[in-house]
């Protein structure tokens, strides 16, 4: 089962090409990675052959949209996607990646400069 | 890497539906707040999964002048919470849930979120409690966070709290995304991080609920309490993998109403021996044990579940099934996957092999009504908490505790805040507490830490599942402390990479998972009988006796174990 990841790395995207053996007996549970998904491929790709492969992987069934990834060109949930051979997996949007797999998908973060506390209790407004 | 010499009102350690309620009360109460979250908002925590909605008796959604049965009171409430519960919950922490959840569905009428009214409430002896899916609770709630001005910390995985004497001044943690070891102060600090189940295996709990909130809280000289308490659901699929923990055939059945039928490998319809009466509609602890049972006597499946069958009803029944479904469409998408393939087996007549998967944390952080868990400048509330649900936990009664709890921690933070904020700050364990977080970092050879979470997963899948033996237990007990031993010190990352290192944060998780069975383990092995969600195979009697709390404390750098007998303060025990 051969993977092609496009990696967002040091500030650019770079190929990384990652065959997987046969599942059977790798403690995985499953005979076939056509019954696995996306982020269970990726799991193991970090375990056993790129320690440092960064993915986000959360609810694991499609609901939190933490593993949004570009799969075979088109934006997916990495937890429902199962897998297939030559698949290809990159950022979800090379503009927003951080690293590797992992994009910007904070819907709350502010600018660094406001993320520091010392707003007392006097200075603070009553929300709304 | 340094510390900051300001401090946060409030720090909040979780942003899930309990930490989002209390940031928002802490700060209308006048707080400046932080929200410390191991993911991102929003889009991690155990809120996004839940199904049930919020349980309110019909009587408080009357006086919200919304229609609901009348004549289900908040006794009633009160009552099928603490007979689910088989008398184990501590009634203080109940009676403050169904007495304070009418206030807060009226404010979330006030918000705008969109509920409907549940007609049938799966447990409960009425129609009780109002409908909302876990992704626009969870989407309504950071929006309301995000308008009151809370502040937000993400990718921030808290490792320790940081300790001032025996107060709790902040929280140590690593950002994932940099690799920093950061010390974030406040005044008052609250635990909102969940359960601790994907410490199992099979679970249907997202990946991060490892229990980090607990280990802390403990280490901080807080109590746990009835940690062997863990919530199994039965009927998850075990296979094949990417469908691996999903509750689809429990919600297509028993939980539905829907009567399919439980099957062991004879055919046999083995509900019968445990409630011949409500068969496989008999509640979740019950059927999980009966289905553990049947596997643990070696009449499950092959892949080690049982059959649930749909084979007796006629394909109408399957094919209705989503117009009354308010979660599958009409085309079989369901969360985020096309369920179609396996509904097609079943409409050709085949069973489905189901198991019970890990999915609620029952036990966890000891708190009084006011979520104080006795240790200065600490609170805690939702999942993380324990003794709420005693032995089982009804559906919707999660979501009624972490609004009514993330409210009474949200303002009692804000209000300790203010007492505590002239104090001294600094934290004088701070040196250990960086250390024992770089510690995996730092070191290059050793133990891959995944190996020993796969480990740990399995000692818990095999000695706390919803079956237990004193002999399985005993056997956990030395292999646990053997691997504290010699792999816990021995853990290293593989990559020096700082950005999102995951060799390291599986290893701080290793750190939470030994805590976190270490106290299911002590609280089970001194549990000596059968009780909802801890099935002891070697104690099948039905228990009359004298119900205690388990407690578990650290004490000289040890956990150690107490007991506390159940109390009964509104409704006695028959």
């Amino acid at each position: 089962m051969l993977m092609h990841l496009t990696l967002f790395r040091d500030g650019e995207l770079r190929p990384l090409d990652i065959q997987l053996p046969p599942p059977a007996g790798l403690g995985l549970g499953i005979d076939s990675w056509e019954g696995a998904s996306v982020s269970t491929a990726l799991q193991y790709a970090q375990r056993v052959f790129e320690p440092n492969l960064g993915y986000s992987l959360s609810c694991r069934r499609g609901l939190c949209k933490l593993c949004a990834m570009r799969i075979d060109g088109e934006v997916k949930l990495a937890c429902t996607v199962p897998l297939h051979d030559g698949i290809r997996i990159e950022p979800a949007k090379p503009k927003l990646a951080l690293h590797d797999t992992v994009v910007e998908l904070s819907l709350v973060r502010e600018k660094p400069k406001r993320i520091k506390p010392g707003r007392t209790l006097e200075q603070t407004a009553q929300p709304q | 890497m340094s510390e900051s010499s300001s401090a946060w009102d409030v720090i909040v350690l979780g942003g899930g539906a309990a930490g989002l309620v209390a940031a928002f009360h802490a700060r209308q109460a006048g707080a400046s707040v932080l929200v410390v979250n191991k993911g991102l908002v929003g889009r991690s925590g155990a809120t996004i999964t839940s199904g049930g909605g919020v349980s309110i008796a019909g009587q408080s959604l009357r006086a919200l002048g919304l229609e609901a049965d009348a004549s289900d009171t908040e006794e009633r409430f009160l009552q099928d919470t603490i007979v689910a519960g088989s008398w184990l919950n501590d009634q203080q922490l109940v009676e403050s849930m169904v007495t304070g959840v009418g206030e807060e569905v009226g404010r979330l009428v006030d918000w705008g979120i969109k509920f409907t009214i549940n007609r049938r409430a799966p447990g409960h002896s009425s129609g009780r409690g109002i409908h909302v899916s876990g992704v626009d609770m969870q989407r309504a709630l950071t929006r309301i966070a995000v308008q009151a001005g809370v502040s937000f910390r993400e990718d921030f995985q808290s490792t320790q709290l940081l300790r001032r004497g025996a107060e709790v001044v902040g929280v140590l943690g690593l950002d994932r995304r940099t690799g920093a070891v950061d010390s974030l102060y406040g005044h008052s600090t609250v635990i909102a991080t969940g359960g601790a189940t994907s410490n199992w295996s099979l679970r249907t709990a997202p990946e991060e609920l490892s229990g980090e909130g607990q280990r802390m809280a403990v280490e901080a000289g807080a109590t746990l309490i009835d940690m062997e308490m863990t919530q199994f659901l039965p009927c998850c699929l075990a296979a094949p993998a990417i469908w691996r923990g999903l509750q689809f055939p429990w919600i297509l059945g028993p939980q539905s109403g829907v009567h399919a039928w439980l099957m062991n490998r004879f055919g046999e319809r083995f509900m019968a021996r445990w409630d011949p009466t409500r068969m496989e509609l008999a509640t979740r602890d019950m059927v999980s044990a009966a289905c553990a049972t049947e596997v643990y006597e070696g009449r499950g499946s092959p892949n080690g579940g049982v059959y649930l069958s749909w084979k007796h009803l006629p394909n109408d029944i399957i094919d209705h099934f989503p117009s009354m479904s308010r979660n599958i469409s009409a085309d079989w998408q369901w969360e985020g996957f096309d369920m179609t393939p396996l509904v097609e087996r079943i409409k050709q007549g085949y069973a489905i092999e189901v198991a019970p998967a890990a999915h609620f944390s029952l036990g966890g952080v000891r708190v009084d009504r006011g979520t104080h868990t006795g240790v200065p400048g600490l609170f805690a509330c939702g999942e993380a908490t324990g003794a709420m649900h005693g032995a089982n936990r009804l559906s919707g009664n999660a979501g009624a505790q972490v609004l009514v709890q993330g409210r009474v921690a949200g303002l009692a933070a804000a209000h300790d805040a203010r007492q505590r904020r002239a104090r001294d700050r600094l934290a004088d364990n701070h040196g250990a507490a960086f250390s024992a977080t770089v510690a995996p970092f730092e070191k290059r050879d050793g133990i891959a830490p995944f190996e020993l979470k796969e480990q740990l997963s399995q000692l818990a899948e095999t000695s706390l599942g919803p079956v237990r033996t004193a002999e399985s237990i005993a056997q956990a007990q030395t292999a646990l402390a053997d691997l504290k031993n010699s792999a816990l010190p021995q853990l290293a990352c593989r990559t020096r990479d700082l950005m999102w290192n995951r060799d390291w944060s599986d290893a701080l998780e290793c750190q939470a998972a030994f805590t976190v069975l270490e106290s299911a383990l002590l609280g089970a092995a001194g549990r000596e009988h059968s009780i909802g969600a801890h099935q002891r195979h070697d104690h099948k009697a039905t228990y009359s006796g004298p119900l205690t709390h388990s407690l578990i404390r650290f004490d000289a750098g040890k956990l150690v174990r107490h007991t506390t007998p159940v109390a009964f303060p509104f409704l006695a025990r028959p």
